[in-house]
């Protein structure tokens, strides 16, 4: 554990608040007055998963954690958990509760690499590469002679059912890429 | 009987910690009924602002505050169950530690915490209004308060009845053709404001202006304008940095009470007025030049054109606040170009354009004076506007209400 001034957080730090894990998701920095200095911090609880924002002067001391983090792969779902291997094959179990905002990410005999992150030994979040590739199983075709002026539809994944905005020409059975950071489509492989 | 609230002020430079706290304390003892505890590290400072103040005393009523010595402060105080630390100031350890056992061994009324926080016009001040900092090993967190311009803020201070006093005063002048400029100096410089209202009239076309001031090094420049022009102008000249500054262009040094006439510009020099004297010079006044937090507010409250020099920061972080208060202040106003340049030169922001092409402060001071009406209007609005938001004590006061029943919820 180490001493960090908030001032010099950055997102992805982990810090200990009230004996919990919590790993910043923005900070912003600002002048107050005089010469001090306020930082906002939007937090996510890695146990509970709960977000909160909060204030704090920027010389204000916070205790920092360096997190274990290992790369591994989907093994599969048995829920309320799902199960990640290692390059070791050692198996993890991680709440699918925690991995709300990513479960929709996971297919069978998905090759993607996630990062596993350790409290006290204990798997407590994954997060997915910035980029993920996915098939569209289903979105409304293209009317011909549609004036409308719509550049996006909604499109299905397979195997997750996550529906999301693509852009018009996008068809069934096309490969997509993903910005697993926010959710959104980015280009037609 | 409310439970006692204890504000915590430290004064780094100037009178803008004190007068602050002051103003806040007075506000909620008279206007809530909230006794108030003030511990001030100064207190020869807030004797300036409040003369029956005695330094030699570690605690002391006054005005129905208890005012205390923050060397006073130890571990056998008993803390409040409200407590404000004025400006990040950071109250004692001891205290601390105190008010810690208080909010765990008896949770009700719950402790609230509050770090009353810098003004500023800028957007974040009301993403951070009202956050929480989390305790590092307790419960007890420590809310962040800020002052601002917009509802989603705490406000600004403003005493009950302010506005209509201002109002009432404005009144009065306009009924009389405006006051003599030597009766309303001889008025503020006898610090009571006891004298009867002369009879006599502001000079036609006399403009008159107050001067209150950091060091700026365009005050010759100004001075050195209005001397040569030919409409006359006074110039109150505030106690300090003001009259220091005036007295170095003069050549000479000046005291409380002189008089100069140097062209068409009439100095007038002024002792350290108290608050109400000051309100009153603001509210008299076709311009006011004010500076840093408390003068500031007061002078939005006077409905009068204002021209703000702000406290200077670091890395010029003072330029975007500037630019954030113009923002809001000038809105929709017709001649807000005008304003902004003046207020720039002002405080010695370049503007967005090449700053060798930016006007000189004479020019910048003449279009002004052109639309002084609508200026003044337009002053009357805005102080209209933040009538509207409500004032910083009462907000303090249901926000503290808003954290103890959420407390008491949880």
């Amino acid at each position: 554990m180490s001493v960090k001034l908030a001032g010099d957080l950055q997102s992805g730090n982990v810090v200990i608040v009230e004996g919990n894990p919590l790993v910043v998701l923005k900070a912003q920095y600002n002048k107050s007055g005089r010469n001090a200095a306020v930082v906002k911090l939007r937090m996510k609880n890695l146990l509970t998963g709960r977000v909160s924002e909060t204030v704090v002067k920027a010389d204000e001391k916070m205790e920092q954690i360096i997190l274990d983090k290992k790369e591994c792969t989907y093994s599969y779902s048995a829920p309320p958990v799902h199960v990640f291997v290692d390059g070791d094959y050692n198996q993890y179990e991680i709440d699918a509760e925690t991995m709300a905002d990513v479960e929709k990410y996971l297919m069978p005999e998905m090759t993607d690499v996630v990062e596993v992150t350790f409290y006290e030994s204990k798997p407590i979040s994954v997060v997915f590469p910035k980029v993920i590739i996915r098939e569209v199983e289903y979105t409304e075709p293209v009317t011909r002679g549609d004036t409308s002026g719509k550049i996006t539809k909604a499109a299905v994944l397979k195997h997750s059912k996550y529906e999301l905005q693509v852009s018009a020409f996008v068809e069934i059975g096309d490969k997509i890429e993903i910005d697993t950071e926010t959710g959104e489509f980015r280009r037609r492989c | 009987m409310a439970d006692r609230w204890d504000i915590f002020c430290r004064v780094i430079d100037n009178y803008g910690d004190i007068g602050v706290c002051w103003r806040l304390s007075r506000q909620l003892h008279h206007e809530l009924g909230i006794p108030v505890r003030l511990w001030i590290d100064r207190l020869e400072v807030l004797t300036h602002l409040c003369p029956q103040v005695r330094t030699n005393l570690g605690s002391q009523q006054v005005d129905g505050i208890e005012i205390c010595q923050w060397e006073s402060c130890s571990e056998e105080t008993q803390p409040a169950r409200v407590v404000i630390e004025a400006f990040a100031c950071e109250i004692p350890n001891c205290y601390q530690s105190s008010l810690l056992s208080l909010h765990e061994s008896v949770p009700n009324p719950p402790v609230v915490w509050i770090n009353l926080e810098y003004l500023s016009a800028e957007d974040w001040v009301s993403e951070c209004h009202g956050l929480a900092t989390p305790g590092s090993s307790s419960s007890l967190r420590k809310y962040f308060f800020f002052p601002g311009f917009t509802t989603e803020t705490g406000g600004l201070l403003k005493e009950a009845g302010l506005r209509e006093q201002v109002l009432r005063y404005q009144q009065e002048f306009i009924s009389q053709g405006s006051r003599a400029t030597p009766d309303l100096w001889a008025r503020l410089c006898s610090k009571q404001g006891e004298n009867p209202l002369p009879d006599s009239q502001k000079m036609p076309g006399e403009l008159r202006i107050s001067l209150f001031c950091y060091q700026n090094p365009r005050i010759p420049q100004l001075l050195d304008y209005w001397s040569s022009r030919s409409a006359p102008t006074s110039l109150f000249v505030t106690h300090g940095l003001a009259t220091n500054q005036v007295a170095k262009w003069c050549g000479h040094p000046l005291k409380a009470g002189d008089r100069l006439q140097i062209g068409a510009l009439e100095l007038l020099i002024l002792p350290f007025l108290p608050p109400s004297a000051y309100d009153e010079l603001l509210w008299s006044c076709d311009f006011n030049f004010v500076r840093g937090e408390d003068s500031f507010v007061r002078a939005q409250w006077a409905n009068r054109p204002l021209i703000w020099q702000i406290y200077p920061q670091e890395e010029a972080a003072h330029h975007k606040k500037l630019e954030a208060f113009l923002s809001l202040y000038l809105g929709e106003f017709s001649n807000r170009e005008a304003v902004a340049e003046f207020w720039r030169l002002w405080n010695q922001i370049p503007p967005d354009r090449s700053w060798a092409n930016a006007s000189g402060i004479e020019d910048a001071w003449e279009k002004l004076i052109h639309f002084r009406q609508e200026w003044n209007r337009h002053s009357e609005e805005w102080a209209d506007r933040l009538d509207r938001k409500g004032n910083l004590a009462n907000n303090l006061e249901m926000f503290v209400r808003k954290i103890r029943e959420e407390t008491s919820r949880s």
